[in-house]
């Protein structure tokens, strides 16, 4: 597991960087239900340079997915779509592009890897068949051909016995094996971005560590970007170089890496950090968040975190804060920003 | 093995209830054959020795089943002709027949079952439940009825009864298929419908795959699991069937001849011929299994054990 000492410097860790990769501007993303229709992403924009790792933390629900589908064109639509805002990847606007325009960009320029291996790979293909599939779909190459660049791009994430893997059915692997074979997947057409949503949620520890240390291997070798959905802390701390935190469908902080574990600043962030476990002699009381996630229907007029803020003032409730850098140059979207104490 | 051993099983069992069957229905094979008081006591008496009618039953059993393990399947008692000719002359009309319907459950039951899940609570897919749903409902045999009245009486289409002509197919084969069909399309449509919504679904299109090939190949092929699964089951079904639709179209076929023999006490023919029918059905659920191990693969591991 690579830990945040020995990370290399981010080349990407302000926003005085090079022009972004993706650009997502003003997301507002809307589910339609009962013939109502509300937004789960509300007014999100996020930047994601070349060579980082960014990481978009926040409980379930809070639009993380839905940000990540949204970039891949994936919505289930109906009864979830894109009602505002552009999502920018090389100057071109991807939510106004076309289903075989976009479909050139998948897994060619920008790819996904998703939760669970055990579903998101199809039972009744073999490992190979879908991979040759998927190259075939953008590179003019024979099967032959395609059949050995997926055996090479197996064996490079780490999968034992390659060769004879791209003849197994998923059924026939464990869970880090599923994994290694959607992340090959995802990067045997060597994209610019990876998006990867909760990759080791659904396997054991152990596993987790060997396949994020996978990820981290490939994104470093292939100088490719890594947008990574998680809402484990612990990861965050290992692998990313900036975060982004995400509340009831907006941003409410971003910085690097550092900075966020140091200092968070908004006080959900803060939260966050105080709820997780420590390892010390005494044993402690977990420190949660009171309160629940506000239904995305009945939005407080004001600031969506303040119904669960401790430092909540009157002004608060009225209106919503905008996200705005401080000094620093990092920002968040508070009022009343207090220092962060352990507890 | 497994599987085929109980296959084998199965038709031993049943061929020793079907000749009980028959011996217990009453009636007596003499009676049926000569006409009453045109011969005497005795004659009756040598004619039942002549078919060994007089041993005791397992013995005619396990004779019977000799002769039938020889080839050797014995002659109609009521026109003495030969049971092996019968059973290729009929059992062509018959496989024409059920080949026909078979055609019609999978070849337009998938076809419409996938265009009912792609145009999902449209018109067409309302059309096409509600009238699979009405396939379902209507027994066979008065469907039959209706469609002679229809497309026979009234609109002078299509012939009524008799073989073997393509006009004359139709009929018997549409009512025959019709509640396969129907299963078929609404398996296949909530089969397309389930695995439209899986996961792996979305993963296959994150690899940029045209959504004819997301579908028309991933989904359908998931999709049809089930269905060739349970191709075995309609092919029983339809062997049951067509004893009702058979006599009803005056189709010459392997169920006329058994419905003819049982109401003529015809018992060498009704026997056999009930033992055919009855080792078809039971082939045809070995098949379902069978074609689930096929279709399935998460299953092959264990194919050459339960096979």
């Amino acid at each position: 597991m690579v830990s945040v000492t020995d990370r290399p410097v981010s080349p990407s860790g302000h926003r005085t960087d090079p022009a972004p990769l993706l650009s997502i501007k003003g997301l507002h993303t809307s589910v339609r239900s009962r013939g109502e229709s509300f937004d789960v992403v509300r007014g999100l924009s996020l930047d994601v340079y070349p060579n980082e790792v960014l990481c978009l933390v926040g409980e379930s629900g809070c639009g993380k997915s839905i940000t990540a589908l949204s970039v891949m064109g994936l919505l289930p639509d109906p009864p979830v779509r894109i009602r505002e805002g552009e999502i920018l990847f090389h100057g071109q606007d991807l939510v106004a592009l076309g289903n075989k325009q976009m479909r050139d960009i998948r897994a060619d320029s920008i790819s996904m890897i998703f939760q669970d291996p055990l579903t998101s790979l199809d039972p009744v293909f073999t490992v190979g068949e879908v991979m040759v599939e998927v190259i075939r779909a953008h590179r003019d190459m024979n099967k032959s051909d395609a059949r050995n660049l997926a055996g090479e791009t197996l064996a490079k994430v780490g999968l034992p016995d390659p060769i004879t893997r791209l003849d197994s059915y998923p059924h026939q692997l464990s869970g880090g094996m599923r994994q290694r074979v959607m992340i090959a997947m995802a990067l045997v057409l060597d994209p610019e971005i990876l998006i990867a949503d909760e990759p080791t949620t659904a396997l054991d520890v152990t596993v987790q560590a060997q396949i994020l240390d996978q990820l981290l291997t490939e994104q470093r070798e292939r100088n490719m970007a890594m947008l990574l959905i998680t809402h484990d802390l612990a990861v965050v701390a290992s692998i990313a170089d900036r975060v982004a935190v995400m509340y009831s469908g907006e941003i409410v902080e971003q910085a690097t890496v550092d900075e966020l574990f140091e200092n968070p600043r908004h006080p959900y962030t803060q939260g966050l950090l105080r709820a997780l476990p420590k390892v010390s002699t005494v044993r402690q009381q977990l420190d949660p968040i009171p309160g629940l996630v506000p239904y995305l229907q009945f939005l407080p007029p004001g600031c969506s975190f303040a119904p669960r803020c401790p430092h909540a003032l009157d002004r608060c409730w009225e209106e919503p804060p905008e996200l705005v850098p401080d000094q620093e140059g990092r920002v968040f979207r508070c009022f009343n920003p207090q220092d962060f104490t352990e507890r | 093995m497994t599987r085929t051993l109980y296959l084998v099983l199965i038709v031993a069992v049943s061929s020793v209830a079907v000749f009980y069957a028959i011996r217990l229905s009453g009636g007596d094979a003499v009676a049926a054959v000569i006409q009453p008081g045109t011969a005497s006591l005795e004659a009756r008496e040598q004619l039942r020795e002549l078919w060994g009618l007089n041993l005791p039953i397992h013995e005619q059993y396990f004779a019977y089943m000799g002769r039938l393990l020889r080839g050797d399947l014995g002659n109609s008692l009521t026109n003495n002709w030969p049971i092996s000719e019968m059973l290729i002359i009929h059992g062509r009309h018959s496989l024409l027949l059920g080949g026909a319907a078979l055609l019609l459950v999978f070849g337009l039951g998938v076809p419409l079952g996938i265009l009912a899940s792609l145009r999902r609570n449209g018109f067409t897919d309302i059309s096409i439940t509600t009238l699979s749903v009405g396939g379902l409902a209507v027994p066979n045999f008065w469907l039959a009825l209706l469609m002679v009245w229809l497309f026979a009486s009234t609109l002078r289409w299509l012939p009524s009864a008799g073989c073997c002509s393509p006009k004359q197919l139709v009929l018997p084969a549409v009512v025959l298929a019709m509640e396969g069909l129907a299963l078929t399309v609404r398996m296949t449509r909530s089969a397309m419908l389930e695995n439209l919504d899986r996961d792996f679904v979305r993963t296959l299109r994150a690899g940029g795959l045209s959504e004819l090939r997301v579908v028309g190949r991933h989904v359908l092929r998931n999709a049809l699991v089930p269905i060739v699964s349970l191709a075995g089951l309609r092919i029983g079904q339809i062997v049951g069937y067509a004893l009702v639709v058979e006599t009803i179209f005056g189709w010459p076929g392997l169920g006329q001849v058994l419905v003819n023999a049982v109401l003529r006490r015809d018992y060498a023919v009704a026997q056999f011929f009930s033992l055919v029918l009855v080792t078809l059905v039971i082939v045809g659920n070995w098949a379902a299994d069978l074609g689930y191990l096929v279709a399935n693969p998460r299953l092959r591991n264990a194919r050459s054990r339960a096979v």
